[in-house]
């Protein structure tokens, strides 16, 4: 190896001096309207992870696209074991020794395991025919090797999610990758799972590769990194290790002020059950059985958290309870009056109003106006509509009132919502949603991709929405929002509620615990609907 | 490679607002110049057909232009093609701004003209202050009934109404054929209907304002008018318009706001059936006054030109059925003039879609203008 | 009259008349499987329909018509690809374009070249790839007659189409070319991040299928019509998607779903002779595919999931 002296990584004092593999120098990438790289230079050795700490929007995993060659950067050098290189698009990212594993995995989801691994690099006999059997021995030696257990010959859309970030790894190894980059890969996963991730990647390192991980979360980087580089706003703000540092200050470092770590709360004051859910069983869209008799009630002035991990049927549960999805069977009550069979419509008229996970897919039609949006699901009603004619003057005066209440950053009610950044689309949604004064709130992941800002923007208005005797229903798969807001919160683990506990005395492993199935709750300690109703 | 900078530059982020705003404006810009880039690139494209047949291009499109605009009475040709166009270009519109796209707009045509002529013989004692709605009214509720199926099948099973429209297109015209051959056909060897009362025709435009110049251009055309506004109110002004085009740009987020999806889509495509329908009504009221087998040469299909060269918007249908129609009367002077075949209209009428639905070709010509205009400043 | 019907000739005549149709929803299925709607396969058939006729009549060899019909087909599907690989457009509305083009443009050579519209000049058409003696009236001859006009009495491009159609199904779940195809139209970003040229697999996959309606136009007038009108593809290309969708996005699948119209067709033509019987106008008879067709496909959709990724177009960076 040609080793070039490098000053960046000396001045990281991990005391270990061997030279970078991979070193981005001066990145500059440029979007319509954001700068998300400037100037930014980072580089990791072989044996060593690498955390890419900030907050959403810092622009961490641009910069790791970049060097994967997913974008193209404006400016910029990038340079592998101590040479200049060209990186266009992936292939040459993967020649390089590149490997990448994305935020949203990039899995085929019908095909194979071993035929996802492959795809790209197919072992072929003559004329071009796939050696199966070659394929399928390699992806086995592979996953044996580096202690991965994933079932070569499994469907990817059957495999949890924990095992689909597997197959993504085994990917990068068999293109023989040296460098992995880690897109939050913590995101999705249990803390049991965020455990054995750690560890393979320990296994990883320990075998010669280097591994970047970009994240946000402050604890794994102090847990787990050899040296943290801190990005804001599309900038390098500091370069560090986790001896060198603790949480507040990197948090500091992070969003660039002091932030508070815990919400600030007052005690709950209970009101009346608002939304009473009983026995409900649903089906997904494959037709299999996702709700599994799930009970629970929610009163005005508290907020229900449920924790659980990614898929086992809080997002039906919510579709069920807002009309979307038919359930097979069970009770959903508002205020004591059956809703279970009302369409969205009625549902949202009676008092539900919903914040879903999906912001641009779901929450909001990406080419109408802000008015039109904020319009949307009370067209039919006064003051929007009479006779089915709609009053545009009404609907555009009151989106200005909504726009400026919620502090949507937007030049005029008119232009149409994809224009607006994440975190004021998902303000639109709340204007909307708790504009029209429901007496239920199903918050599904709010704060998902928002910047610290919004967080707590959006955190203080489900709050208050709480504080005035709302009730809250908060879907999240960040425990630790889960925890700091929720009054209750509920683990939900395979269509079924399977443990209760009361918000701040619980920690994250403890839920993670349950989430995967592992607890054991005693029955009579979760919270029967019929015990809630008799207090 | 540039040296790294000692300092940090300046802001890394852009002003949000004007952000907003630039984008707002240049979709805005894109939309409006797109049809006008599309018509000139396709001109073109049919220029150099023309030439390649051997004939002149600027002879040809003269020759067309004095066919369709030297007079009032080629005005009122111009008009006399543009009317079931308006119709069928409002059709595929309002299908397109709901998500749907009704290819088959022909066959609800067909309809549409069988029930006029039906109701046309069979109301003929009646008042045209009668008989004239009804058959209209008539002539939708045909045209609707045809996308009935379609609608539903969508609706219900997800099956793509391009493949189901295009049948029942072919249904409608076979179905069509049978009658005017079979059951309702006039005395005599032609496959055709009787002719309608008077009390059945739509008058022509010159006979109700006797201060023009006579010509072919018959009320339709002002039915068609009537029918873009009512659309254009419909659209921007009526719940049933912002459902239509809430599940349009994003069925899964209507559906979380309350929409039902499956019901706009049924009401959606009915609409723009019924607009079909009129289309078939008007050539029979106030062209040939009598249903036959060829009675539209294709109007369902290059209604799709005209509602996509709109950009589906109900008011741009009536130029853009003016242009297309404008080409249709201009056609035969070119032809007797210039020795072209007006089969070149639907080389042109190609392009122009191609254009359209390409867009990029056409925001790439305005970024190359923005780029060098910005270029200079700097 | 049942054993008049079901007779070895109602079921050649099935074959033959699914062909085109089964050419074109085996180009489909390979089309929609790398996630590229191509409703153009109408005019494309349209297009390689005159071309083929045309090249035929010009050069006074047919081979050289079917050459010209596949070339011809091949040139408007590189204009599909473009706009919809490339400039991303709406591929609906790109295949719409392409149709409408189809119709003008063939409407115009038409014109420029036969002084004419309606119907070309007749070719001498491509005769069976065997011609072999029919059998006596023994059992064993009447067997040998069976075999001989069910199987054995093809023109050429009908038994290439059973072979592309076996061919492109092994070749789409046994070779690198399949399972990269198949990752295209589920999940195009992940092909692209491990390397896969999407672009260029989309536009091997529409060419491919500009080729197959190519093959389809030559067969429907070099091999069966002998001459071209206006027209005269009649929403076979439409047919032919409702049949890819039928046989769930599998090559095979979309030809064994064809044959079912191409059976339609034949028992409907057949059943035109019987008109003593059966006192339908002819009309009714002409239908019947069409209203087929959307039986079939109102029970068809649904079953099978199409490509995840089909219709979408694909932007490399970002």
């Amino acid at each position: 190896m040609t080793a070039e002296p490098n000053s960046g990584y000396d001045r990281a004092g991990t005391g270990k001096a061997r030279p970078p593999i991979l070193e981005l120098r001066s990145i500059t990438k440029r979007f319509p309207g954001v700068l998300a790289n400037d100037d930014v230079s980072a580089a990791v050795a072989p044996g060593e992870v690498l955390a890419l700490l900030g907050e959403n929007g810092a622009g961490k995993s641009t910069l790791m696209n970049v060097a994967y060659g997913l974008l193209d950067a404006e400016s910029g050098e990038i340079v592998v074991e101590g040479s200049s290189v060209e990186i266009r698009a992936p292939r040459d990212a993967i020649r390089l020794g590149i490997g990448m594993v994305h935020q949203h995995f990039m899995l085929v989801e019908p095909l194979t395991v071993t035929e996802n691994i492959v795809l790209g690099m197919e072992p072929t006999s003559a004329f071009g025919v796939i050696d199966r059997s070659a394929a399928r021995a390699k992806v086995v030696e592979l996953s044996d090797r580096y202690g991965l257990k994933v079932d070569p010959d499994a469907r990817v859309m059957d495999l949890s999610v924990g095992r689909q970030q597997r197959v993504e790894i085994l990917k990068a190894l068999f293109r023989d990758a040296r460098i992995l980059i880690l897109d939050e890969p913590t995101a999705v996963l249990t803390p049991l799972e965020v455990r054995e991730l750690f560890h393979i990647v320990r296994e990883l390192v320990a075998q010669g590769l280097a591994v970047v991980i970009i994240t946000h979360k402050l604890d794994e980087v102090m847990e787990f990194a050899d040296r943290i580089i801190v990005m804001r706003a599309g900038r390098v703000v500091g370069e560090t290790t986790p001896s060198e540092c603790d949480e507040r200050g990197l948090a500091r470092m992070m969003v660039g002020r002091d932030v508070v770590l815990r919400v600030e709360k007052a005690p709950p004051h209970l009101g009346d059950v608002v939304l009473e859910v009983d026995g409900l069983t649903a089906q997904d869209d494959r037709k299999l059985s996702a709700l599994k008799g799930v009970s629970f009630t929610v009163r005005g002035g508290e907020i229900v958290g449920i924790a659980g991990v990614d898929g086992n049927g809080q997002g039906q549960l919510v579709e069920t309870i807002m009309g979307l999805r038919r359930p097979t069977a069970g009770v959903i009550s508002l205020k004591g009056v059956d809703i279970t069979r009302d369409n969205p419509r009625h549902t949202i008229q009676a008092g539900v109003s919903h914040v879903p996970a999906d912001r641009q897919r779901r929450g909001l039609v990406l080419e109408f106006d802000l008015a039109e949006n904020l319009a949307l699901g009370d067209q039919r009603m006064p003051p929007f509509s009479k006779w089915g004619v709609m009053d545009r003057t009404t609907m555009y005066s009151q989106a200005r009132e909504l726009i400026s209440e919620y502090d949507v950053r937007t030049p005029n009610e008119k232009v149409a919502a994809a224009n607006l950044s994440g975190g004021n689309q998902q303000k639109l949604v709340l204007a909307r949603e708790l504009g029209r004064d429901p007496e239920v709130l199903i918050a599904a992941q709010p704060t998902r991709g928002l910047d610290v800002g919004a967080i707590e923007f959006v955190h203080r208005r489900i709050l208050a929405e709480r504080d005035s005797g709302k009730g809250v229903l908060l879907v999240s798969m960040e425990l630790e929002e889960v925890i700091s807001l929720s009054d209750r919160i509920l683990v939900m683990y395979e269509g079924k509620v399977v443990a209760e506990f009361d918000g701040g005395s619980v920690t994250e492993e403890e839920l993670g615990l349950y989430m995967t199935g592992g607890g054991k709750q005693q029955a009579d300690e979760v919270a029967s609907p019929q015990e809630v109703r008799g207090a | 490679m540039p040296e790294p900078a000692t300092e940090p530059r300046g802001a890394s982020t852009v002003d949000e607002k004007q952000f907003a705003l630039d984008q707002a404006r240049y979709q805005r810009i894109l939309s409006i110049a797109t049809p006008f880039i599309s018509v000139a690139i396709a001109l073109l494209v049919g220029s150099l057909v023309i030439l390649a047949s051997g004939q002149d291009p600027l002879a040809a499109f003269s020759a067309m232009f004095s066919g369709a605009f030297g007079g009032t009475r080629q005005i009122g040709e111009t008009l006399l093609r543009a009317t079931p166009l308006v119709f069928t270009g409002l059709a595929v519109a309002y299908g397109f701004r709901s998500g749907l796209f009704n290819i088959g707009a022909e066959g609800q045509l067909f309809l549409g003209g069988l029930a006029a002529a039906w109701l046309g013989i069979a109301l003929g004692g009646l008042s045209w202050v009668f008989s004239l709605p009804l058959m209209l009214l008539g002539a939708m509720a045909a045209g609707a009934a045809w996308a009935f199926i379609p609608a539903l099948m969508k609706a219900k099973l997800g099956a793509h109404e391009v493949i189901t429209t295009m049948m029942f297109a072919y249904i409608g015209r076979y179905l069509v054929s049978w009658i005017v051959t079979g059951p309702f056909k006039d005395e005599g060897s032609i496959p055709q209907t009787p002719e309608l009362p008077v009390s059945s025709q739509l008058p022509r435009i010159s006979d109700v304002f006797t201060f023009l110049e006579p010509n072919r251009a018959h009320m339709g055309f002002l039915i068609g008018v009537a029918a873009a506004v009512i659309v254009w109110w419909i659209l921007k002004y009526t719940v049933l318009g912002f459902e239509a085009r809430a599940v349009g740009f994003n069925p899964i987020a209507s559906a979380t706001g309350g929409i039902s999806v499956a019901s706009t889509t049924i009401k959606s495509l009915c609409i723009s059936g019924s607009l079909a329908g009129l289309a078939g009504a008007a050539e029979v009221m106030g062209v040939h006054y009598r249903l036959f087998d060829q009675f539209s040469s294709g109007f369902g299909f290059t209604g799709i030109a005209v509602a996509l060269l709109a950009k589906n918007n109900p008011l741009g249908v009536i130029a853009a059925a003016i242009l297309f129609g404008a080409m249709s009367a201009g056609a035969g002077t070119m032809q007797l003039e210039a020795k072209v075949s007006p089969k070149v209209i639907g080389v042109i009428q190609g392009v122009i879609i191609f254009m359209v639905g390409a867009e990029l070709i056409v925001s790439w010509a305005i970024s190359r203008v923005r780029m060098t205009r910005g270029g200079a400043g700097v | 009259m049942f054993s008049e019907i079901f007779t070895p000739e109602l079921f050649a005549s099935a074959v033959r008349l699914a062909t085109p149709i089964a050419l074109a929803a085996t180009g489909a299925a390979v089309c929609e499987r790398s996630g590229i709607v191509n409703i153009a396969m109408e005019g494309l058939m349209l297009v390689a329909a005159f071309a083929g006729v045309t090249a035929a009549l010009l050069s006074g060899s047919t081979w050289l018509g079917v050459i010209a019909a596949v070339v011809a087909s091949l040139v408007f599907s590189a204009l599909h690809a473009w706009a919809s690989v490339n400039l991303r457009a709406d591929q609906v509305i790109s295949g719409t374009a392409i149709n409408i083009l189809a119709l003008g443009i063939t409407g115009f050579l038409m014109q420029t070249i036969f002084k004419r519209p309606g119907t070309t000049d007749s070719v001498k058409t491509i005769g069976p790839l065997l011609d072999l003696p029919a059998g006596g009236d023994s059992l064993l001859g009447r067997i040998w007659t069976w075999i001989d006009v069910a199987l054995l009495s093809y023109t050429p491009i009908v038994y290439l189409g059973v072979f592309l159609a076996i061919f492109l199904t092994w070749a789409m779940y046994r070779t690198r070319w399949g399972l990269r195809l198949r990752a295209l139209g589920e999940h195009p970003r992940a092909a692209d991040t491990v390397g896969v040229n999407v672009l260029r697999g989309r536009w091997v996959a529409i060419l491919i299928s500009g080729a197959m309606a190519g093959l389809a136009g030559a067969n429907l007038t070099l091999e069966q019509v002998g001459s071209f009108t206006e027209g005269m593809t009649n929403g076979r290309g439409f047919i032919a998607l409702a049949a890819n969708i039928f046989g769930r996005w599998i090559p095979g699948g979309a030809y064994l779903a064809s044959l079912l119209f191409g059976f339609a067709d034949a028992l409907q033509l057949k059943l035109q002779l019987f008109s003593d019987t059966i006192n339908l106008p002819p009309q009714f008879f002409l239908m019947f595919p069409y209203v087929l067709t959307v039986i079939v496909l109102a029970g068809a959709v649904g079953k099978a999931a199409a490509p995840a990724a089909v219709g979408k177009p694909y932007k490399e960076k970002g």
